[in-house]
């Protein structure tokens, strides 16, 4: 991605933007009023909201462009959270002063934020040879390396990435503009004090609505409408002259390009990088984001982001309030253990229940049409499901 | 296969009750598509019965029906009963279904090809009492006696007349009452097709009842005591074997010999009109080329699918390259297509070599293609399964999607445009934004045809267009296949085992027989010839 | 030479263990088509009881209930949840196996605490030695009960109406069921297989040298995952090999880590992945794997 996802979003009216969430009509109501709230949150949210909304956001550019790999172009990546590494390491160390036995470039926010882009795109790219060749669970178990990989890296280059510990992240600006407390030090917008993370507030949001703007462009696409072709039959994506391969590798470096941004927001929230938030449970919560939501749906992805990455933070918080639970290291439950356990249970629940996960539920909801779900093949399969003449 | 000495055969519950009793069964799959409809079908104590019908005419269907076997394949019974010697067995997991007293030998043969011989034949015994299994293996060598000899070896390692003698043993092995044949003679010589015939009778003999699924209709009669013939997942017809056998409404569907009087009289397309003569359509500009096929020769394994097989398609025909099945039809249309790789032998198209390419080439180079198994994208709409079809003529990416460049939305509008006139040529329209899940099998199969010619081929290959289908459906389809090659002045290939159907088609036919070529000329001369008629009606018919 | 010798001896140790899990991971991928990411936390249970019932049951006692405790719980996770997924999309039921690994980790993990439990192994700390090699006693008799497994687990498919009936199921479930098979079972058995198997393994990674029973045990079965695409995901033997080239690959790196400084520090433990990737790039399908037919 270039500069130009920032120009088109200037030239956008906001009505676009906003029609571009829909999905069918009462869904476009919710989604109006969702962003309406958005956009109002910071006024009255305390900072622990604020915060969670942060990662909330950061995670949904993340779960968009891995569900348009595994859901629209039917690629299996746990290799997501190498790729926000990438990117999370390269806006720390372009934006990053050197400094401390650290390298660092000093380079303007925004250029760092766009290289993180690139870089983790490049990388994706890189392993595109890899990802065209493989397919299912083979593919995945080869991202997997990828984490492992990427974790030593970043352990061993300590004068890039501060090693265990991490290094802090530069924070964000613009020209004459920073998303901190500082430059301007004050900053109130109708009588509340806008510090950094109501700045970062709106900054998230912007990303996070462009990501699923163009999402639904690609999706809808001819560049999505090959990968789901790709998905659903090679063979049968091929005889109308889509280049396998090539379609593979381009929704590889699309979902990287996601990812990239994605890690460095997500560097952005945190204030620091540390290889800890790129490890493989890091890839495996983007897969329940995005089986949660529905496999390839856009406002899927983005609630599957939000109920993962908030749960855990709520429990946490409210934990005084829910009189079952224990203080930690009690033996009984305290909110840690609690929250694992309802993301566990949640995992398993809409997989046996909820077909096509959230999306799916709402979809059927909507239509509400006698027919007993999605066939997985075509009708009257049986009388030919051997292939008779490769089999003689 | 002393199966007559089980105490079970003298417990008789009415004299003269039909072994297996299937009362006006409905199959659905995927709760939406209706794939039997009321059939009701009943096979004698030491009956052959035998089911014949045109592909997707849903014998196999009801085998699985019987075979408690649809689950894995999304169907389901949706009503009527199944009853073994008056008990019910609908709805019973296959493996209490064996347990029951049927076994089912799978079209196909699904032999464990790791698994040798012997092995094979010991998992079909599994349900079998411990101390009866030697009997039966012993039963099973002496009527086959290749298995005997080749007990050691892997399965996979057969031939195919050994394959299916392996596949009716193992299913022998558990010592049904009821024995269900699905497609025995597929892809086998005539002598060994004529060689599973004796063996049904002597299998019957022994005490057990036989249901035969048979495409070979000479055969499946000379066999059977009684038959049906399934239409569109319903009882067309049904009878004593030799009364069937003398019908000349059956005769001429499914044993060809109406088919040479019937249609080859109209060698136009079958709504009279003169194809040569018709004028150029709109689209007449597209160039189609000569397509060479030189020598051709497809291994898979130790197999040889097709065999130096050589044709041409002169530019703006209708081809059609017919054959039993088995015969390396579709092996031929995936060579052409990109899908497989030759052994030897070249095809050209114009003046480009296809072989060697990539699919994706050579659907460059205008070669559209549809598949014998429907491969759409279900989630997706109509509309937007024609435009995958348009991928080749559109030129904008990624980022031109992402960001709903104007020149992106330009394009994607004049070609949806498109496609959305190739959906009014096939009678589409109406259907063009429901998911392609809603759609009944001959409507996915128009979207098929559809997003083919959406890719705006010279050459249009059809792998079994109408196979599924009703006699009307089937109709329509001819008309409208007659009707593109007019409106769009293309080539078409055709691959078909509907006799009728391609003669009144096509400009010439190629015919293959065991991956070979056995005639090539005009449909007239071809069903004259008397090695066709021998391949496709079985010895008796020549 | 003593040293590498060392090393290779460690390695083919560590290698046999990684073996057994990653035939666990064969045998339910066979059996139902599904990549398990719950079989760590089955392998950490397996340990966990062993560790916790040793002091009543005794050693053997509690081997015999941990590694029966492991195999039930897989069994139960196929029958009871995996059997009940509608879409048997292999990505899907990966994702439905990470649910089930979290609430089992959260409550081993809870149960356990911070503590560390001794497997006590009769074994203990010994150290047994021959030809210059010393090696802890655990690990050469994890070895030995590796092979002595992996020859009864080969004579069971080969011999026995049971193993036929498991590779029947496997090689063609809808036929082996017109066989009469039942494939819960058959799938049941699979799973549970995996279970016992991942139990004993996972007694060996906690006996000595390691410290004992702590949750981060259950990542070791990752590395396990390496072994099972050298092998080429359906193969037993090739599960085997796979885990020999990635225990003995493992062994060297960390037995020669300040040779191979420039590599980075620790690099033993993304030996496993760095070999599998490399594989991958050079042999799509693992090393014993075969291209998977493509039918049109």
């Amino acid at each position: 991605m270039s500069d130009r996802p920032a120009a088109s979003l200037r030239l956008d009216s906001p009505l676009r933007l906003i029609s571009s969430l829909r999905l069918d009509s009462p869904a476009r109501a919710a989604g109006a009023v969702l962003l309406l709230a958005a956009v109002a949150g910071p006024l009255w949210l305390t900072d622990f909201w604020l915060q969670a909304g942060l990662f909330a956001m950061a995670a949904a550019v993340g779960a968009i462009g891995l569900t348009l790999l595994v859901g629209v172009a039917g690629q299996l990546s746990l290799g997501h959270a190498f790729f926000l590494g990438v990117g999370a390491y390269t806006y720390t160390l372009l934006a990053g002063e050197r400094e401390d036995g650290m390298s660092g470039f000093g380079l303007p926010p925004v250029a760092a934020l766009l290289a993180a882009a690139a870089v983790a795109g490049a990388a994706g790219a890189a392993f595109s040879p890899i990802a065209g060749r493989l397919r299912g669970i083979y593919l995945g178990l080869a991202s997997l390396g990828l984490v492992f990989l990427g974790r030593h890296v970043w352990l061993n280059a300590e004068d890039v990435t501060g090693g265990y510990n991490g290094r802090t992240v530069e924070a964000f600006a613009v020209p004459g503009f920073s998303f901190s407390d500082e430059d301007p030090d004050y900053l109130a917008v109708l009588g509340t004090p806008f510090g950094e993370l109501h700045r970062l507030w709106y900054l998230f949001l912007a990303v996070a609505l462009l990501a699923a703007y163009c999402g639904r462009g690609i999706k809808a696409g001819r560049a999505g409408r090959a990968m789901a072709g790709v998905r659903d039959g090679e063979t049968a994506a091929a005889s109308v002259g889509i280049r396998v391969a090539r379609v593979k590798a381009t929704a590889f470096t699309v979902s990287s390009v996601y990812a990239g941004v994605a890690g460095a927001l997500t560097a952005l929230a945190f204030g620091r990088v540390a290889p800890d938030s790129f490890a493989l449970t890091v890839s495996i919560d983007y897969l329940v984001m995005i089986v949660l939501g529905g496999a390839g749906s856009i406002a899927g992805a983005s609630a599957g982001a939000v109920f993962v990455s908030v749960l855990p933070l709520m429990l946490v918080q409210y934990s005084a309030h829910l009189p079952f639970l224990s203080a930690p290291g009690s033996g009984g439950v305290d909110a840690a253990t609690l929250s694992r356990f309802v993301y566990g249970v949640a995992i398993v629940a809409v997989l046996i229940f909820l077909r096509g996960g959230l999306a799916g539920a709402l979809r059927h909801l909507g239509i509400r049409t006698a027919r007993a779900g999605r066939p997985s093949r075509p009708a009257r399969p049986a009388e030919r499901s051997t292939p008779k003449e490769s089999a003689p | 296969m002393r199966t007559g000495s089980g105490s079970a055969w003298e417990a008789v519950p009415a004299p003269g009750a039909p072994l297996l009793d299937v009362d006006g069964l409905d199959v659905g799959y995927n709760g939406a598509v209706r794939a039997l409809r009321g059939v009701s079908l009943q096979v004698a104590r030491r009956g052959v019965v035998a089911v014949l019908g045109g592909n997707g005419a849903g014998k196999t269907t009801l085998l699985r029906a019987i075979s408690g076997t649809l689950g894995s394949a999304g169907g389901a019974v949706t009503g009527g009963t199944i009853r073994l010697d008056g008990r019910d067995v609908r709805g019973l997991p296959a493996a209490e279904i064996v347990r029951a007293g049927i076994a089912q030998v799978p079209e196909g043969r699904r032999v464990f090809r790791d698994l040798t011989v012997e092995e094979n034949l010991r998992a079909g015994g599994l349900t079998a009492a411990p101390r009866t299994r030697s009997a039966a293996l012993q039963g099973i060598y002496e009527l086959f006696p290749d298995l005997a000899e080749r007990r050691r070896e892997r399965a996979g390692l057969l031939s195919g007349g050994q394959q299916q003698m392996l596949a009716i043993g193992r299913g022998l092995m558990s010592r049904p009452r009821l024995l269900l044949l699905d497609e025995p003679s597929l892809g086998l010589a005539p002598q060994l097709v004529a060689r599973i015939g004796e063996i049904v009778t002597e299998i019957n003999r022994h005490g057990t009842a036989v249901l035969l699924i048979e495409q070979n209709a000479v055969m499946g009669l000379r066999v059977a005591d009684s038959a049906y013939v399934l239409e569109v997942g319903r009882v067309a017809a049904s009878g004593p074997a030799e009364v069937l056998a003398g019908s000349d409404e059956i005769r001429g569907r499914y044993l060809g010999a109406g088919a040479g009087t019937a249609s080859s009289a109209d060698p136009g397309p079958d709504d009279g009109r003169e194809p040569d003569t018709g004028p150029p359509g709109p689209a007449a500009a597209v160039r189609a080329e000569a397509l060479k096929v030189d020598g051709v020769t497809v291994r898979f394994g130790g197999v040889t699918a097709l065999a130096d097989v050589s044709f041409e398609i002169e530019p703006g025909t209708v081809h059609a390259l017919i054959g039993p099945n088995g015969a390396g039809k579709s092996t031929c249309i995936n060579v052409l297509g990109g899908a497989y790789r030759v052994a030897a032998g070249t095809v050209r198209y114009g003046d480009r070599t296809l072989t060697g390419l990539r699919a994706d080439q050579i659907a460059g180079l205008g070669v559209a293609r549809t598949f014998q198994n429907i491969s759409l994208s279900l989630d997706a709409t109509v509309a937007d399964n024609l435009l995958t079809g348009r991928h080749r003529l559109m030129r904008s990416g990624v980022l031109g999607g992402a960001l709903g460049l104007p020149r992106a939305r330009r394009e994607d509008r004049e070609h949806r445009a498109r496609a959305e006139r190739v959906a009014e040529l096939l009678g589409l329209t109406a259907l063009l934004g429901r998911s392609v899940h809603t759609l009944s099998y001959g409507d996915r199969k128009r979207v098929e045809l559809g997003r083919a010619l959406c890719a705006e081929p010279t050459l249009l290959l059809l792998d079994e267009p109408v196979a599924g289908m009703n006699p009307a459906e089937s109709a329509e389809m001819a008309a409208t296949i007659a009707e593109v090659r007019r409106e769009l002045g293309i080539s078409i290939l055709l691959v078909e085992h509907d006799m009728p159907f391609v003669m009144g088609l096509a400009e010439r036919v190629t015919v293959l027989d065991f991956g070979r070529r056995i005639a090539d000329g005009t449909p007239a001369e071809v069903q004259r010839d008397p090695e066709v008629l021998r391949a496709y009606l079985g010895s008796e018919a020549a | 030479m003593s040293y590498l010798l060392t090393q290779l001896v460690n390695g083919v140790s560590l290698g046999l263990v990684l073996g057994l899990i990653a035939v666990g991971f064969v045998v339910v991928f066979k059996s139902t088509g599904v990549l398990n990411f719950a079989h760590g936390s089955v392998l950490l249970l397996g340990a966990y009881l062993v560790a916790r019932l040793h002091p009543e049951l005794g050693f053997w006692g509690a081997l015999a209930a941990g590694v029966a405790g492991a195999a039930l719980v897989a069994a139960l996770i196929n029958t009871l949840l995996v059997r009940r997924v509608a879409e048997h999309d292999p990505g899907v039921l990966a994702i439905l196996t990470i649910g089930v690994d979290i609430l089992l980790l959260t409550e081993l993990t809870r149960q356990i605490g911070n503590d560390v439990l001794d497997i006590g192994a009769p074994w203990g700390a010994s150290v047994v030695g021959a030809a210059g090699v010393s090696l802890p006693a655990s690990r050469a008799i994890a070895a030995g009960t590796a092979v002595v497994l992996f020859a009864a687990l080969g004579a069971l498919a080969a011999r026995t109406d049971w193993g036929l009936a498991m590779r029947a199921a496997a090689a063609d479930p809808d036929t082996a069921s017109l066989m009469g098979i039942r494939l819960s079972r058959t799938s049941a058995v699979g799973w549970g297989l995996a279970g016992a198997l991942a139990a004993v393994a996972g007694v060996f990674l906690t006996s000595y040298p390691t410290p004992g029973v702590e949750p981060g045990v259950s990542v070791v079965a990752f590395a396990a995952i390496p072994a099972w695409v050298l092998g080429g995901f359906d193969s037993v033997p090739g599960a085997v090999a796979g885990g020999l080239v990635i225990g003995v690959a493992q062994a060297l790196a960390i037995g020669y880590e300040s040779e191979l400084h420039f590599l980075g520090g620790g690099f033993g433990e993304v030996v496993p992945y760095a070999v599998m990737v490399l594989v991958l790039l050079l042999r799509p399908h693992g090393l014993f794997g075969q291209k998977e037919a493509i039918r049109v």
